[in-house]
């Protein structure tokens, strides 16, 4: 696969896991967007301003900064709470793991629709904990707030470095590159899946497809 | 988390209108849509497949024609089974003709009505047509896939690589691999790393074909049978091994997830036991689903065999008799990281030695046989002829053309039994020269080349042609009957040998860590690098296979940087062939001093392209020109002359060789003095035609410092296993030495002389070439013998004591007739 790829593992409570997912989420979103572009007539353009915003959990020990962007908000809480009440239906004490993956567009000829070809993936296992008292929770709080921290600094050492991004787009591609719906602040284009532990093989219709492609490239 | 709270504010921003004098950005666009190919994998072999098939023009005309190809074999059996009259054709029946009595040939042809109802009529023939519809529709689909693919990777040649399709034929494959190397800097094809490799690239195209041929290497793969009556027996088809492909690479549910990872679950060793019997059942599936197939691809492989043999066995009926390298012993003698083209080429320049070899053994018996069969026939065939030749009629006689055909036939059949005359056998040598082309054997051949079981074991390598076709048509009973009660067997092994063997290479994914030719992690402490090697009798190559590779890739790709393990072992055995090389040299008593210069010149730079041009094949390179002048002047010595043609496998070869080489030699003698490392320089600058010319005169020259090394490896291999020798071997080896001992004075007394006066050869030179049979014979070898002469100096200096006893016949001429 020709992408980089990042895992990050943490252990939370129930209760703890849709924060933890946010500020890990957040975080590296914070560090994959910009403002929003303004395209000049000579071929230049502007970016806009990103505002950050800090967030303070409630289960955790722990401060983000994110994208003050609430359609952003919007988007990931959205896929957080799905992941976690499939987390839920599973049964308390599940695995499972979230990744985000940054890609690209690449428009192809005919009779192949667009590739999505992925440039950067963050997968974020995550290992859900029973704790069985008031003050196990209240050093499970702390540490989990460590913890974070930790990966936080992780993030940006990842990003720090120098490696692949894709180029900035002119006007007529920006759409290959980066998500423009949203108003206030522009990701690079990024998608958000979950996986339960128990559904981690491959589905059906991933295996379909890979069938058909494997006999057309024989 | 003390250090998280700091103070973030919330920027007011205004994202609509941008305040004025604000930074204006220039954007880079998507100046190439090369950048970040998502399966590099595919996309670099698809950029090989195309380069090997010469371009597109040439690919989609390939690929059209093989499509029209299916058609005709389809549609003409059906016609020739359903449309025909035979009766007409045999003349059984007459047909009522007014105006004339000929017979034509569309008298025979059945009206479309009658065949048509022939055909609805015959479920079999339905059948078969159903079947193979449903095939040529799925190869014009995938043609159609292809084509758009393809187009994709022309325009990667044209825009990105700078090369157009009408040159590509005439680019290298290391050439192109280089432009892509400078490209992956610009364009950042592969994202993970700023600069590729060359052993990324390959890594890439041969993920799979690496471990094939390390399971192989290992012998894990169900191939060799014992069977009763039979004896050992190996059977390893094209059906057989896209089984395999399928079960372990690509097809539903095989171990691996995509082109480049392996599934998680098969790389941690908990739960084995529960894959191994996962996969055992899925092996299962498959076998019985071939066994449902059987039929169908039975069909077709008689069908595609008729097709496409029949007319070449009435062209050259002997071309059943010739022999062909089996799959088996592609995979065995493939090193890891080789490309089609490159083993391709190994093979077929030791075809020659290799068929010479087989025919070393012909059965007296079936030659005697044969010689009175060719008689016979030859006797009736001679009559009819010379009848057909008085008159003609005789030809129209029921069954004279047909005989005369058969007659014929039969005698180019018989004429393969009988061995030619003035024909001298050298086995021990052949095997030697076979050996510095396909660079692996088994340990017990050597000193054993003249018997049976080394002949039957090499046939398993190098087998008939007739054979091949034959394993190929029983391949679809037989292979799902290997894969439910042989393979099943060892589906824990192949777990196993997946979790243990497979790495993740940065930047390229999981790939066979045999194929990383690691020596310290690989090596086999028997084959050089003993010492070095870490590795568990598990986890040794076999055959020497980790080092031979490493040498192979490392001469193939000069430009590649090795990891600094891998360089120590490179150049400690450059050093060593050098070294001994120089050694034989300086022993000579005519002037080296052309060779100490080249010597100077190398202490310079050790580890640069030149020295190792330098040091190894300009060397055989004027060999070669002086073995090319001394046989110019014995021509008239029949001897010579007939010797040098039976025994030397690689004459015609030779005279390539010397072309090549000739030339370069005398332009590095220029070179040399001024330019130095000009050289490679040429490579890439200086004019077009002369950088084609080098970049070929390299690849040449990398092969045969390949062969040198091979040779060497063997035989400091055969010197570490003999350990404590007997007497017994201590004699033989001796004697066998005898032989080389010659070479040796041939080469050492020659070699100086060539590399500034080629035409000169020396009084001694003739004498010995003139001297008996055998000097004459071995002498176009001498080139190759070289490097393993060298090998004898360490063990001790009986070489010189040898020296003056050419007159005895060593023991391998097995046979002279």
């Amino acid at each position: 696969m020709n992408c980089r790829s990042e895992v990050l593992e943490v252990s939370v409570e129930g209760r703890q896991v849709d924060e933890a997912m946010l500020a890990l989420l957040h975080t590296i979103l914070l560090h994959r967007s910009t403002g929003k572009f303004h395209y000049k007539k000579e071929g230049t353009y502007s970016i806009g301003t990103v505002g950050t915003q800090d967030i303070d959990c409630d289960f955790i020990d722990f401060t983000f900064v994110r994208v003050s962007s609430d359609e952003l908000d919007r988007v990931i809480r959205k896929a957080v709470a799905e992941f976690k009440d499939a987390l839920n239906i599973t049964g308390s004490d599940g695995m499972g793991q979230i990744s985000l993956e940054f890609y690209q567009k690449k428009k192809s000829r005919w009779p192949f629709s667009d590739e999505c070809i992925p440039w950067e993936v963050w997968t974020i296992k995550v290992n859900v904990v029973n704790l069985a008292n008031e003050q196990e929770r209240q050093i499970c709080r702390e540490k989990v707030g460590e913890k974070l921290g930790e990966k936080v600094i992780n993030v940006v050492e990842v990003i720090n470095r120098h490696e692949y991004l894709p180029k900035m787009p002119t006007q007529s591609e920006v759409d290959n590159v980066f998500d423009t719906s949203l108003k206030d602040v522009q990701p690079y284009l990024y998608k958000i899946t979950y996986q339960i532990t128990d559904s981690l093989g491959t589905s059906v219709s991933t295996t379909m497809r890979r069938l058909i492609k494997d006999t057309l490239a024989l | 988390m003390a250090q998280f709270n700091t103070e973030y504010q919330r920027l007011e921003a205004s994202y609509n209108d941008s305040p004025p004098g604000e930074e204006l950005h220039v954007p880079e666009g998507m100046k190439s849509q090369w950048h970040h190919i998502e399966n590099l994998d595919l996309f670099f072999q698809r950029v090989y497949n195309l380069h090997q098939k010469n371009g597109f023009t040439c690919m989609l005309l390939g690929e059209i024609f093989e499509l029209v190809q299916l058609v005709f074999v389809v549609t003409f059996t059906v016609f020739l089974a359903n449309c025909v009259d035979y009766d007409i054709l045999f003349a059984n029946k007459f047909v009522n003709h007014t105006v004339s009595s000929k017979v034509t040939l569309p008298d025979a042809f059945l009206p479309v009505d009658a065949c048509s109802a022939r055909i609805h009529g015959n479920v079999l023939v339905i059948f078969i047509l159903v079947i193979s519809g449903v095939f040529w529709l799925h190869r014009m689909v995938k043609f159609i896939y292809n084509i758009c693919c393809y187009w994709e990777i022309r325009s990667f040649y044209t825009n990105a690589l700078k090369m157009s399709m009408v040159d590509l034929p005439y680019f290298t494959w290391q050439e192109v691999q280089a432009q892509i190397v400078e490209i992956q800097k610009e364009h950042q094809i592969c994202i993970h790393k700023k600069e590729l490799t060359e052993l990324d690239i390959y890594h890439r195209i041969l993920r799979f074909k690496n471990y094939m041929v390390a399971m192989v290497n290992k012998s894990l793969l169900p191939v060799r049978f014992n069977l009763p009556f039979l004896g050992d027996m190996v059977f390893y088809t094209r059906g057989l091994k896209y089984n395999f492909e399928l079960i372990f690479f690509w097809g539903p549910g095989s171990l691996f997830e995509n082109e480049w990872s392996l599934k998680s679950e098969y790389k941690r060793g908990g739960n084995r036991l529960d894959l191994a019997e996962r996969l055992s059942s899925r092996i299962l599936m498959i076998g019985i689903a071939n066994l449902l197939l059987c039929p169908v691809i039975l069909v077709w492989q008689i069908l595609y065999a008729f097709f496409s043999y029949t007319e070449v066995i009435k062209r050259e009926p002997g071309s059943l008799g010739a022999r062909c390298w089996s799959l088996y012993g592609r995979c065995y003698l493939r090193h890891f990281n080789e490309l089609d083209h490159e083993l391709v080429s190994r093979l077929s320049k030791g075809y020659k030695a290799a068929s010479k070899y087989m025919n070393c053994f012909m059965s007296p018996l079936l030659t005697v046989v044969a010689k009175n069969v060719a008689f016979f026939a030859g006797s009736i065939l001679a009559v009819l002829i010379a009848l057909t030749i008085y008159d003609e009629d005789v030809l129209s006689v029921e069954h004279v053309l047909s005989s005369i055909t058969l007659l014929g036939v039969c005698i180019t059949v018989c004429r393969s039994f009988i061995p030619e005359k003035h024909m001298v056998f050298c086995t021990e040598q052949l095997l030697k020269v076979i050996l510095a082309h396909i660079h692996y054997m088994p340990d017990h051949w050597q000193g054993n080349a003249h018997r049976y079981e080394t002949r039957d074991e090499f046939a398993q390598l190098f087998q008939y042609k007739a054979v091949f076709i034959l394993e190929e048509l029983l391949s679809p009973i037989i292979t799902p009957l290997i894969l439910i009660f042989c393979l099943r067997r060892k589906s824990l092994e192949i777990i196993d040998f997946f979790r243990n063997f497979t790495v993740e290479v940065v930047g390229v994914g999981d790939t066979c860590s045999f194929a990383q030719m690691d020596v310290r992690q690989h090596g086999h402490p028997a084959w050089m690098s003993a010492g070095k090697t870490e590795a568990s009798i598990y986890q040794q190559a076999e055959d020497g296979k980790t080092e031979l590779s490493l040498m192979h890739f490392a001469i193939t790709n000069p430009l590649w940087q090795p990891p600094r393990e891998s360089t120590h072992f490179i150049s400690q055995l450059k050093d060593k062939v050098h070294r001994e090389a120089i050694g034989g040299l300086q022993e000579a008593p005519v002037d080296s001093h052309t060779y100490t210069s080249i010597h100077s010149l190398q202490s310079e730079e050790p580890h640069s392209l030149i020295a190792n041009l330098l040091q190894g094949p300009p060397a055989l390179s004027s060999q070669y020109v002086d073995n090319d002048q001394l046989l110019a002047n014995h021509k008239s010595v029949a001897v010579v002359d007939g010797g040098s043609t039976m025994c030397s496998p690689i004459s015609t070869s030779r005279h390539l060789h010397s072309s090549y080489p000739a030339s370069h030699g005398l332009r590095y003698d220029h070179l040399t003095g001024t330019v130095g490392r000009g050289l490679v320089g040429s490579g890439s600058g200086s004019r077009a035609w002369e950088g084609q010319l080098t970049s070929m005169a390299l690849s040449e020259y990398a092969s045969t410092e390949m062969s040198i090394q091979a040779l060497y490896i063997h035989e400091l291999h055969q010197q570490h296993s003999r350990g404590d020798l007997s007497r017994h071997t201590w004699h033989r080896q001796d004697s066998d030495d005898s032989s080389e001992g010659v070479n040796d004075a041939e080469a050492s007394h020659s070699l100086p002389h060539s590399s500034t006066f080629p035409c000169i050869a020396t009084p001694h030179q003739q004498g010995a070439s003139n001297n008996h049979c055998y000097a004459a014979t071995t002498e176009p070898l001498t080139s190759i013998v070289r490097g393993q002469r060298s090998a004898h100096f360490p063990m001790g200096d009986w070489v010189e004591e040898v020296q003056g006893s050419d007159d005895e016949l060593p023991p391998q001429i097995h046979k002279v007739t």
